[in-house]
């Protein structure tokens, strides 16, 4: 068996060690990158699209469909998820952290499991929460350094987030950055808080939306820009206000669509 | 200079991913994996992507890391031999 594995790791790395090994240096002058449609991104880019971020035109604008097709895939994986036969614990008309009392046997770390279980099982949520209080007796709290250091952390980051989404048509970043900073927030905040705490934040009829923001608001853009131009996700090249707007609603759309997109499918893990 | 930095960090990568994957410890595995990605993050801000960089340090080393850790608490932390 073992000098078959060999064999077979071999075949694989050679053709990736010669393909590497065929690269262009990284800052060759006349690399394929450099000679194709990239100079005439840099050099028309600002004037045909208004964006002062080559990133974001190249994203948003020339590779448009791409970006368009990119959000739906991230929202079907989402549906994937949620379509998962769940075994026992299935329970579609609870909302998330209305956890039934069945839950409790799998959702607990088994005896043989250390340390790790118990980062992942939900923390004593305080009497408060009604909820999480039935199975307050096998869930071991989160080190005070850790909930120290989330709840430090979770508003900087959040603010990141922002700073990520609203400045990201200059500055490095953008939605889809923003959005794994915001669902990381959302998965720091559950694992310590308690995923179904969490998950309350988020309100129930405004999530099906939330999560379906990325494509519906590239759709509406696309009929938007075919309205004006012409053609489908066509942006007007002349009007750089309404090229940079319709680009904002679009950022604005796949940060928050692409973080309660993983938000929720952390939570569906708990739920 | 560039390239000590490039030479170190790429060196560290295949250590980390070598390391990983002779892992028994799960849970190990799972640490030094989000090491590999906050190194990769290190090598994509240095070659002057830092869009990918961060990216890389949020999903990389971050959520992935957590689905990891969840599933290996959902399953068990040793590997079966």
């Amino acid at each position: 068996m073992r000098p078959w594995s060999l064999l077979l790791v071999a075949l694989v790395a050679l053709p990736l060690i010669v393909g590497v090994a065929g690269l262009p240096r990284h800052d060759a002058p006349d690399a394929p990158i450099h000679t194709h449609v990239g100079t005439r991104y840099l050099e028309r880019g600002v004037a045909e699209t208004g964006f002062k971020n080559m990133v974001t035109a190249v994203l948003l604008n020339y590779r448009g469909f791409d970006t368009f097709v990119e959000v739906v895939v991230i929202f079907t994986a989402l549906a994937a998820v949620l379509a998962l036969p769940r075994g026992e614990t299935a329970d579609p008309d609870h909302a998330p952290g209305q956890r039934a009392p069945a839950d409790d046997a799998t959702g607990a770390p088994e005896p043989g499991d250390d340390a790790v279980a118990t980062a992942a099982v939900p923390a004593t949520s305080g009497p408060r929460d009604g909820s999480d209080a039935g199975r307050a007796h096998e869930v071991v709290p989160v080190s005070p350094v850790v909930l120290f250091v989330v709840r430090i952390l979770a508003p900087f980051l959040s603010m990141f987030a922002l700073a990520m989404l609203f400045r990201g048509h200059i500055t490095p970043g953008g939605g889809f950055q923003a959005a794994a900073v915001f669902g990381a927030v959302f998965i720091a905040l559950g694992l310590v808080f308690g995923l179904g705490r969490v998950a309350r934040l988020m309100p129930t009829g405004l999530q099906p939306w939330l999560q379906a923001a990325g494509p519906l608001a590239f759709v509406f853009v696309a009929w938007f820009g075919w309205r004006l131009t012409g053609f489908f996700l066509g942006f007007p090249i002349d009007d750089h206000t309404t090229q940079e707007g319709m680009g904002f609603v679009l950022e604005v759309a796949i940060g928050v669509g692409g973080g309660v997109i993983l938000a929720r499918l952390f939570l569906s893990m708990e739920a | 200079m560039s390239d000590v930095f490039d030479a170190v960090m790429l060196a560290l990568l295949i250590a980390t991913a070598v390391t990983v994957a002779r892992a028994r410890d799960l849970l190990a595995a799972v640490v030094i994996f989000s090491m590999y990605s906050l190194t990769l993050c290190l090598v994509w801000q240095h070659r002057g992507a830092p869009d990918v960089a961060m990216t890389e340090a949020a999903v990389g080393a971050g959520v992935t890391s957590v689905l990891f850790l969840i599933t290996i608490a959902r399953t068990t932390r040793q590997e079966k031999p």
